[in-house]
């Protein structure tokens, strides 16, 4: 009798929150995520509040009305010399051509007390994929990694969440949505290294997907809907497309032509396409195919790359290269091999990736098919054309990389409208007209320190500054020569014990 | 002189672009006037009607047209919640028309009429600050003239036909701005304004109509009229001026980026065929009761193409799929001697998906009221007529080709008057 009573005051109980509800809506009322820099809203090099306020994470916790949504809130404070925090990339005019340079860097986490984890466990520093099921940090901090994943997880030992991971935190705080979004560094470090090798720069498709499982499962619940991502292709990241494997007029930005011919960057060959350079060039041309980043920019500047005919130094772009048992030397381009085997294993991972969320149920957004459709015709809104360029496009921000603010707009609107498709929810859009129109600038005073060389201006520092927060956890990581005015200046309080670390492990190995 | 009074641009009241208030009366009796024509305007509602009219008469009148309100109340994700907009509602329309009537023989008659039947103007508030669809639209006019001469044949006493050919001047014109990212904040801003107009009388394309009318008695009238698909294909310029931001190392970029001056650009125009059909019916004591249905080809009006020339400015390509629309009409008119009063209605549907709908053309379906007055002799006719245009809200709020949301809300006004002498 009372369990009858028990079960129809359920039935009644269930039947007026559905009343209750939006015809056709799922409210979600604890929102939590995990994952890389993409969840820790990172643009520009850095994450600081500026930016965490305009994270895609931030705006789909701001729709679903989620108000104690918590988040470790990084200040951004007027860059030093030398730096004591990470830099955040800015725009300047050089001159007549567009510098990057520091105007900001990072501060302190103004909400590191919070009793509790944070709602968003995202953190940048390039974690692998098992780093969100086994990673620990340690106080002090060992390595990049260790400073900035240990601002977010707090599970050193003696800490308020001493040994438990990102997936252990999430599942404390009982969500009943996690958005996950990791596996990018898996295998776009390869791409900042300048060279693909599976077991170094790239984690082998097999622990990936190990571990892929693992965070997937460990994030899944009863009741709980569970929103993962897949991973982009090279070909669609500014980093990776914005200078062309071809000689290209700084002034003009035109190829150059001499008898009717594109003019090749020299490169240092690797296996798959050897270099027999013919004197004085001590380089050979690319071959096509080959992907030149970013920071090619400042050697090009100093003639590194261009044939000596045309007035360069004929000197090769480097190519990266590793030195067992644990010696990485990084390089700016990417023979067609590499940029093969980058795609394929981005394909496999993918594969994994939607294995793993139909296995666990969750919803799958295809960033990797976004990510091209937005490269190949631009992402239109209210009559404005957006488009993946470096810099000027408005996609994506100052480090060629990460997605800006517009950029993250638009994620957190392809979250959204997958979500209440899927779900039958109706949480409401973004905004654009916030999101497009509002400045994305520091507000701070002083002057921003001095940028070097290039046509995108994209230094060594900066250059060195990313590479720093990706690899200098696992490998000693060796800079092409590069004259010592242009390096950044020494960071004193930043630790870079540069532990050993590849990125072969499976998904149970600790740190 | 009276041809620059055809250059005022017509606002859409009727469904898609057309503008169908060519006479008073008809447009008291709610545009239901195909099985009725009998007045000089019958050249543009059903020139077979002309056939009845035994002297020579000249008409000239004018509609004024203008809008109640236009209203846009934004939604997210573009331009969001809380951005609203308006359309000028100062802007009233003088649309003139012209039409004479000769008789030739007890069978032909010759009719010639000068008007107007599509229209756009479509200007919005605050076009360069707070209005959020100022990157797609500004400022959108459709101007066309039409000479349309007719000849009607009685081949029996109760049965007329007519034909004519139709020459369409016509001109349009498109305003916005063009946004670009300013990349040393990373935020959207706009950069330059873009007219592209082309003039009325250098554009023009050929129609041709043809019509009937079945007078069984002379109590009951039963018309049809077509009208043909008229093609413009447009020459004009593109002019483009920059829009400084007051970030001078940005707007210097700026400068040296965009095509600044007057380009050519080419555009085309598919307006649509149309086929109206009416019957009226007088009835004792001064009544008259007029019904008609409208068919409209909008099918036609597929995509709007605007092509620079140079090749110096974005080519404008855009979907439109309009589909084939009906409106019906209804109209009664009673007598009192040599004085009438009239009331109608009649219900557009809009061509125009709702995919389509934007701060270029926001079109909808729309309920329409109408009264009218005359006083009309064998000699003299002086006609009134007003509508009251309702414009149903029309909801973009999932699928937009301009990626703008929102809702749009309207209601106009149209008053038409015209005076006839004939000899």
């Amino acid at each position: 009798m009372n369990k009858t009573l028990f079960r129809s005051a359920s039935l009644a109980a269930t039947l007026a929150l559905l009343v209750a509800l939006p015809a056709g809506a799922q409210a979600f009322q604890n929102f939590v995520t995990v994952g890389d820099s993409l969840i820790a809203g990172e643009q520009s090099a850095c994450v600081v509040q500026r930016f965490q306020e305009r994270s895609w994470v931030t705006i789909v916790a701001e729709r679903l009305g989620q108000t104690d949504f918590q988040q470790p809130w990084i200040s951004e404070v007027a860059a030093t010399n030398p730096l004591t925090g990470y830099p955040c990339l800015g725009l300047v005019l050089n001159g007549t051509s567009l510098g990057l340079t520091f105007v900001s860097e990072t501060g302190q986490n103004t909400n590191l007390l919070l009793p509790r984890p944070y709602n968003n466990l995202g953190f940048n520093g390039s974690p692998l994929i098992a780093d969100f099921v086994d990673l620990t940090v340690t106080q002090p901090g060992t390595s990049d990694l260790d400073n900035i994943a240990g601002r977010v997880l707090r599970n050193c030992e003696g800490c308020p969440l001493q040994g438990t991971s990102a997936v252990d935190q999430a599942n404390l705080l009982s969500p009943d949505l996690v958005g996950f979004w990791g596996g990018n560094n898996d295998v776009l470090n390869a791409m900042f290294a300048g060279v693909a090798i599976v077991g170094v720069t790239i984690t082998p498709p097999d622990s990936f997907a190990a571990s892929y499982g693992q965070v997937l499962t460990g994030l899944s619940a009863s009741g709980r809907t569970l929103v993962t991502f897949n991973i982009p292709n090279i070909d669609d990241i500014p980093y990776a497309t914005t200078i062309p494997p071809v000689l290209v007029n700084p002034a003009t930005r035109q190829p150059v032509v001499v008898n009717g011919q594109l003019v090749p960057l020299l490169g240092p060959g690797d296996a798959a396409y050897p270099c027999t350079p013919t004197p004085p060039d001590t380089g050979c041309p690319l071959p096509p195919g080959s992907h030149v980043m970013l920071p090619a920019s400042s050697l090009l500047a100093l003639g590194v790359g261009i044939p000596t005919a045309l007035g360069g130094t004929g000197q090769p772009l480097p190519h990266g290269t590793f030195t067992p048992p644990a010696t990485l030397h990084v390089g700016v381009v990417l023979y067609p091999d590499d940029a093969a085997l980058i795609e394929s294993t981005t394909a496999t991972y993918n594969e994994a990736i939607a294995s793993a969320a139909s296995a666990n149920g969750a919803i799958l957004i295809d960033a990797n098919a976004l990510f091209a459709d937005v490269t190949a015709r631009g992402y239109d809104i209210g009559g404005i054309h957006l488009t993946t360029a470096f810099a000027t496009g408005g996609i994506f921000s100052y480090d060629g990389v990460h997605p800006s603010a517009i950029g993250y707009g638009i994620i957190a609107d392809i979250f959204i409208r997958t979500l209440n498709a899927a779900k039958g929810s109706s949480i409401p859009e973004p905004n654009f007209s916030d999101i497009l129109f509002t400045p994305n600038v520091p507000n701070l005073p002083g002057a921003s320190m001095t940028a070097d060389g290039g046509p995108w201006q994209y230094s060594l520092g900066t250059w060195r500054g990313v590479l720093d927060s990706a690899f200098s956890r696992r490998l000693s990581v060796q800079m092409p020569g590069m004259p010592r005015a242009m390096a950044p200046a020494p960071e004193a309080p930043r630790t870079n014990a540069r532990t050993v670390r590849v990125a072969s492990r499976g998904p149970a190995d600790s740190d | 002189m009276a041809f620059v009074g055809f250059l005022a641009a017509s606002p859409a009241y009727p469904a898609g672009f057309q503008v169908m208030t060519q006479g008073a009366k008809a447009t008291g009796m709610g545009l239901a006037f195909a099985g009725i024509a009998d007045d000089p305007s019958a050249i543009f509602y059903n020139p077979a009607g002309i056939a009845w009219q035994e002297h020579f008469s000249g008409q000239g009148g004018f509609a004024i047209l203008g809008r109640f309100n236009g209203d846009f109340t934004g939604a997210n994700p573009f331009p969001g919640v809380g951005q609203n907009g308006s359309i000028d509602n100062t802007q009233q329309f003088l649309v003139p028309n012209l039409y004479l009537v000769v008789p030739l023989t007890a069978e032909l008659n010759f009719g010639l009429a000068l008007d107007s039947p599509y229209g756009l103007g479509l200007r919005w508030n605050n076009p360069n600050t707070s209005w959020s669809g100022r990157f797609i639209s500004q400022n959108a006019v459709i101007k066309t003239t039409d000479l349309n001469p007719n000849f009607s044949y009685k081949l029996f006493p109760e049965l007329a036909i007519a034909a004519g050919a139709d020459y369409r001047f016509s001109g349009v014109q498109l305003e916005r701005n063009t946004a670009a990212v300013n990349p040393f904040t990373q935020s959207v801003v706009d950069v330059a304004h873009t007219k592209l107009y082309s003039n009325l009388t250098s554009n023009g394309g050929w129609g041709w109509n043809v019509a009937a009318m079945w007078k069984p008695t002379p109590g009951i009238g039963v018309g049809a009229s077509y009208r043909s698909k008229v093609t413009v294909n447009y020459d004009g310029t593109a002019t483009v001026t920059q829009r400084f931001t007051g970030d001078a190392t940005f707007d210097q970029l700026v400068t040296a980026s965009i095509p600044l001056g007057v380009h050519p650009v080419t555009t085309q125009i598919v307006f649509p065929a149309s086929l109206n059909t009416g019957l009226g019916f007088q009835f004792g004591g001064g009544w008259t009761l007029s019904l008609e249905a409208d068919w409209t080809e909008w099918s036609s009006f597929q995509s709007l193409n605007i092509h620079s020339t140079d090749g110096s400015i974005p080519d404008l390509d855009r979907t439109t799929a309009w589909t084939d629309s009906w409106a019906y009409r209804a109209g009664i008119e009673k007598k009192f001697g040599e004085w009438a009063l009239r009331v109608g209605y009649y219900f557009d549907n809009t061509p125009q998906p709702t995919k389509d709908v934007g701060p270029i053309l926001s079109d909808s379906d729309r309920n329409v009221y109408t009264f009218g007055i005359g006083y009309n002799t064998p000699q003299v006719g002086l006609n009134l007529g007003a509508a009251y245009i309702d414009f149903k809200h029309r909801q973009v709020l999932t699928e937009s080709t301009d990626n703008f949301f929102g809702t749009y809300s309207e209601s106009a006004w149209a008053l038409v008057g015209d005076l006839r002498i004939s000899f």
